[in-house]
């Protein structure tokens, strides 16, 4: 029997234990993920050590922050043993405050036109592109995308972001905040940002008689196969670690009553 | 001062690394059972490993074992009971982390996994104290599929498993599935009172 000719992407391997396993060798290259949890449910450290990992191996990584400054933001990662300082210092992992993106583009004010929004995304692709960055975090596109009004022109926004990114040969996590990873939940704030993402994963958490496991699932991965079953998710010294979570044990989640 | 049972540990060096023993034990005789399993692993095979404490506080165990005069600086203990009251992880030893409870069975393992990547040691033991505690708060088939996935992991990295059981207090769907993952049994579960 003939087999036609097997093509598989390059991947970004995320150095997430367990992680790249469930993507059957990592991220495609240049693909945008929206990686969506509830509070507290490990998407900023799954993020840097995506950096991290990055950084490594000699890669340009950029982490932009909207939800906290990048002071506090480096005094709580750098709490983890995995997380080198001198990445940041050498240049490796360059941390950028949106708040000041925000000052130095005069976008001070609560909500952004089409203008504002291209003014944005050039402006990122710009230090994107003087870098070479070819690893990138936003945390959070949710914070960012409170300040465009229009669904349409949050689309426009990550679709422009998105295509842009790829071109320039930079694999992106958007972080999205969520407030609940239910089954009936979106995956994201807004609704579009899982339309326009390469990939979805959900972080959040699963009550089990009255304790909180993190989990953390693959939705969707454009270019290649995965895994799609939930996972158990723990943040240890080296970061975050994965295993499949129990079957017998994932029903029960924080929204249903335990023997409801 | 106890005495330990030298048919542990000529039975112990018949396993290889990758090899899953059952330990049956009684009420009576567990840390006795527990001791001689040990023993032989720490100093006989110069193993170090992780030692799962679902059965009462790894201090206590800690206390006990060093009571026995070995030296428990070479295992890891993850305490899975002391979370349960304020101030019980409050300790003097730090080869000890805790886990919140019982029930947050892929913490445990995530946990054991950790120090797995983190130790020195050649050589590696995990070591469950015990199935009947776990079930205390597991239901039956989520604690059966845990252990499944729980001897298949470590198996898989040449880790030896050592799982302690009190058969009478084990549900029959566990004990049932242990015999059937398990490469190898040290039964003490019948206890002979002289």
């Amino acid at each position: 029997m003939m087999q036609g000719p097997s093509y598989t992407r390059d991947r970004c391997v995320t150095g997430v234990h367990g992680l790249d396993e469930i993507l059957r060798g990592g991220i495609p290259y240049g693909s945008t993920v929206l990686a969506a949890g509830t509070c507290g449910s490990g998407k900023t450290t799954l993020g840097m050590e995506f950096l991290v990992h990055g950084a490594s191996t000699g890669e340009a990584c950029a982490h932009f922050t909207a939800t906290e400054p990048s002071v506090k933001l480096l005094e709580n990662i750098r709490q983890y043993p995995f997380f080198d300082m001198n990445m940041v210092d050498g240049g490796l992992i360059n941390v950028f405050d949106m708040d000041v993106l925000y000052s130095w583009l005069g976008l001070e004010k609560a909500t952004f036109d089409l203008d504002d929004v291209h003014a944005l995304i050039k402006s990122i692709t710009d230090i994107v592109n003087t870098i070479g960055v070819t690893r990138l975090v936003i945390d959070s596109v949710t914070t960012l995308c409170y300040k465009i009004k229009s669904e349409q022109l949050i689309r426009d926004f990550l679709f422009t972001l998105g295509k842009k990114l790829a071109t320039l040969g930079c694999t992106t996590i958007l972080i999205s905040e969520i407030t609940s990873a239910t089954e009936n939940a979106h995956w994201s704030s807004f609704g579009v940002e899982e339309a326009i993402c390469d990939g979805i994963i959900v972080m959040g958490d699963v009550e089990r008689m009255g304790h909180l496991l993190r989990f953390l699932q693959v939705v969707k991965m454009r270019g290649t196969p995965h895994s799609r079953a939930k996972y158990t998710l723990e943040l240890t010294p080296l970061g975050v670690m994965l295993t499949p979570m129990l079957k017998w044990g994932s029903t029960v989640d924080k929204t249903q009553g335990w023997g409801s | 001062m106890i005495e330990l049972d030298q048919r542990i540990a000529e039975q112990l060096t018949e396993v290889s690394l990758n090899s899953s023993i059952q330990v049956r034990c009684g009420t009576s005789n567990a840390f006795m059972v527990t001791a001689s399993v040990l023993v032989p692993l720490l100093h006989s095979f110069e193993m170090g490993g992780v030692y799962i404490s679902a059965s009462r506080g790894a201090t206590e165990m800690i206390e006990a074992l060093e009571g026995l005069g070995l030296s428990t600086e070479n295992i890891h203990f993850i305490d899975l009971v002391s979370s349960g009251f304020l101030g019980g992880t409050e300790v003097p030893h730090d080869n000890i982390s805790f886990v919140d409870s019982p029930i947050m069975l892929e913490s445990v393992l995530l946990r054991t996994l950790f120090h797995m990547r983190t130790t020195t040691n050649e050589r590696n033991f995990v070591f469950l104290d015990s199935v009947n505690a776990l079930a205390i708060y597991n239901e039956s088939r989520m604690l059966a599929e845990y252990l499944h996935t729980f001897i298949n992991t470590f198996r898989q990295r040449d880790v030896l498993t050592v799982i302690l059981n009190v058969p009478d207090q084990t549900p029959p769907g566990v004990l049932a599935n242990l015999d059937l993952y398990c490469t190898d049994m040290v039964d003490r579960g019948q206890v002979v009172i002289n």
